[in-house]
């Protein structure tokens, strides 16, 4: 089912957008540099700006057609828009700022309870504070309750990660993961961070300076060299799913496993029993950099992770070239023109790809 | 003149003191809604002519207060532009009566509501009216429920901006709803007729003490409510 579908234009000044969007149920991540129109789009989707021309269809329930004068308003839509600074209503206590929208919202198309989100993003002790005594990863939850609350048909998070501090930022990807797997509720998250968004989705959606880039599965749109153009400057990563193997709590480790690559990699680090189960999936970042490439195994390295593949595309960039290397699933790895030219690597040539354990990044 | 002298008011002062305070306490009440409404328009719309709508509220501030009272009697005294309409359809005769001293202040009193309340609903973030209209509030409920409790300390101050101006009120009054005691005759007026009289000039002192207190009161609390708002950013 479609999520949201689209066709917008709109010129504010100099810049102009016009894009035609197509969203699947899941998480979508909205991805462009500063200024490419992401907040646009979100303030046309939700109706808080309206196009020049175009429509918009959320779910089959179309709130806007220039051509037929149909405008739902910004109320009426049912979207569940998460600020990026929160916009807690400062005179409220936190409970009163979860149901502010819950009044207007039909009981019958409520998609979860009040106790339940309490619970899901973990604000229970916060619900008689005021925002001004929250810390911004707290605001961020209680501003997605409150969204939630409101009985949404589609979530839209606008740049989820970029008022946080650095350590926390990604703290808020478990929540809306979790979110996703309980309601079931479409999102399209907006960042300007690539390996962020990554670590929550590999369903893209690019712009530039208001011009849809590429729309897809991230591994697809990086064979493609505008959107790689897009993707590069903002930290290309590559996303691995691991599965929870086992807990050691004695030793301190957790073992992952991924069984989908040439063979398994098996992962040991710092205990995280305290956000997941044995058997839970986690994505884990791998950056290009950090991956080496050789043509046979090396048995005398301390190195265990050895991914045997075959290169399906360089693409050369400056003075980078980016190797996509089919591992079982697709390794984007960075190394320099130079090494590719003494290695007479080129499509097709079998090589295997080396990274050491604690170069995995675990995003929870 | 000493201590008691100054404390023993006359049933005359205790009179326009009794009225002063009536005429600013329902001049500051009526004034509330409409400033806020206007202030609400002037702060969150953009239309053509709004320069000329703020020249007009803003008027009264620069206009001599006497010349002011003359367009009131002008238009709403017995036989003025309107007032000959009311008293004629409805047998209302507005000039020289108390309602004339409280529509009186009210004018004068009204760009200053406007200016306080206007600053404290401009610096609501119109990012929280736009949260509350995607979480489903319309338009009133997110004035009511977002923008009025928010620009709340700017309201009062508002409210208590109008009462001190009221208090100080003399010109409009004067011309528009004369000087009659125990109606119209407020602080100020009774205290240009303490002048007028040689030997009267304790009890011109007496009415002074009070203006004064008064006036400076309502100033502090109206001060004190700009801060609030300011550090509340």
């Amino acid at each position: 089912m479609h999520a949201l579908s689209a066709k917008l234009k709109i010129q504010k000044g100099n810049f102009s957008l016009d894009v035609e969007v197509d969203f699947l149920k899941g998480i979508t991540g909205v991805f462009g540099p500063s200024g490419s129109g992401k907040t646009t789009l979100m303030h046309l989707i939700s109706g808080l700006e309206n196009p020049d021309e175009g429509h918009i269809e959320i779910g089959n329930e179309l709130v806007l057609d220039t051509e037929n004068n149909t405008l739902v308003k910004p109320r009426k839509r049912r979207i569940g828009y998460v600020f990026q600074e929160g916009r807690l209503f400062p005179h409220m206590t936190v409970r009163k700022n979860l149901l502010f929208g819950s009044v207007y919202a039909d009981k019958a198309q409520q998609i979860i309870h009040f106790d339940e989100v309490v619970d899901l993003l973990e604000i229970r002790e916060l619900l008689e504070k005021r925002p001004k005594s929250l810390s911004g990863g707290e605001r961020q939850r209680v501003a997605i309750g409150r969204a939630l609350l409101s009985a949404p048909k589609l979530l839209l998070m606008d740049e989820p990660f970029s008022s946080l501090d650095v350590a926390l930022r990604r703290q808020i990807i478990p929540y809306l993961i979790r979110i996703n797997k309980k309601l079931g509720i479409p999102m399209l998250v907006v960042s300007h961070d690539l390996p962020d968004l990554l670590s929550l989705t590999q369903k893209l959606f690019l712009l530039r300076n208001g011009r849809v880039e590429g729309h897809g599965n991230y591994f697809d749109l990086i064979q493609s060299e505008k959107s790689l153009d897009i993707m590069r400057g903002a930290g290309l990563m590559n996303v691995i799913p691991f599965k929870v193997e086992s807990h050691d709590v004695e030793n301190g480790l957790t073992q992952l496993i991924n069984r989908e690559a040439s063979h398994e990699i098996h992962v040991e680090r710092e205990l995280i029993n305290d956000c997941c189960k044995v058997g839970d999936e986690l994505n884990v970042s791998l950056r290009p950099e950090d991956i080496a490439i050789t043509l046979n195994e090396i048995s005398d390295i301390s190195i265990r992770n050895q991914l045997k593949g075959n290169i399906t595309k360089i693409i050369k960039k400056e003075n980078r070239t980016y190797c996509l290397v089919d591992v079982g699933f697709l390794l984007i790895v960075s190394i320099t023109q130079a090494s590719q030219q003494k290695m007479n690597l080129d499509a097709g040539t079998e090589v295997y790809c080396l990274f050491k354990s604690m170069a995995l990044q675990i995003n929870i | 003149m000493n201590m008691n002298e100054l404390l023993n008011f006359s049933e005359d002062e205790l009179l326009a003191i009794g009225l002063s305070f009536r005429v600013a306490f329902w001049c500051a009440v009526f004034i509330l809604p409409p400033s806020v409404l206007l202030s609400w328009w002037l702060a969150r719309k953009h239309f053509r002519g709004k320069s000329i709508v703020e020249g007009f509220v803003n008027l009264p501030l620069v206009l001599p207060p006497v010349a002011t009272g003359f367009i009131l009697l002008l238009l709403l005294g017995t036989n003025g532009l309107i007032g000959k309409y009311l008293n004629n359809w409805f047998g209302i005769k507005l000039a020289f009566s108390f309602y004339a001293a409280v529509l009186a202040s009210m004018v004068v009193s009204f760009p200053l509501a406007i200016r306080a309340i206007r600053l404290s609903i401009e610096m609501v973030d119109p990012g929280y009216e736009e949260a509350a209209k995607t979480l489903g509030a319309n338009s009133l409920q997110t004035f009511i429920r977002v923008t009025l409790p928010l620009a709340l300390p700017g309201i009062i101050s508002g409210f208590v901006l109008a009462f001190a101006r009221s208090l100080g009120e003399f010109g409009a009054t004067i011309i528009f709803a004369g000087n009659i005691s125990g109606e119209t005759q407020t602080i100020p007026l009774a205290l240009f007729n303490e002048i007028q009289v040689p030997g009267h000039e304790t009890a011109a002192f007496r009415l002074l003490l009070v203006a004064v207190v008064f006036s400076f009161a309502a100033m502090s609390f109206s001060e004190i409510l700009v801060k609030k708002l300011h550090h509340r950013k």
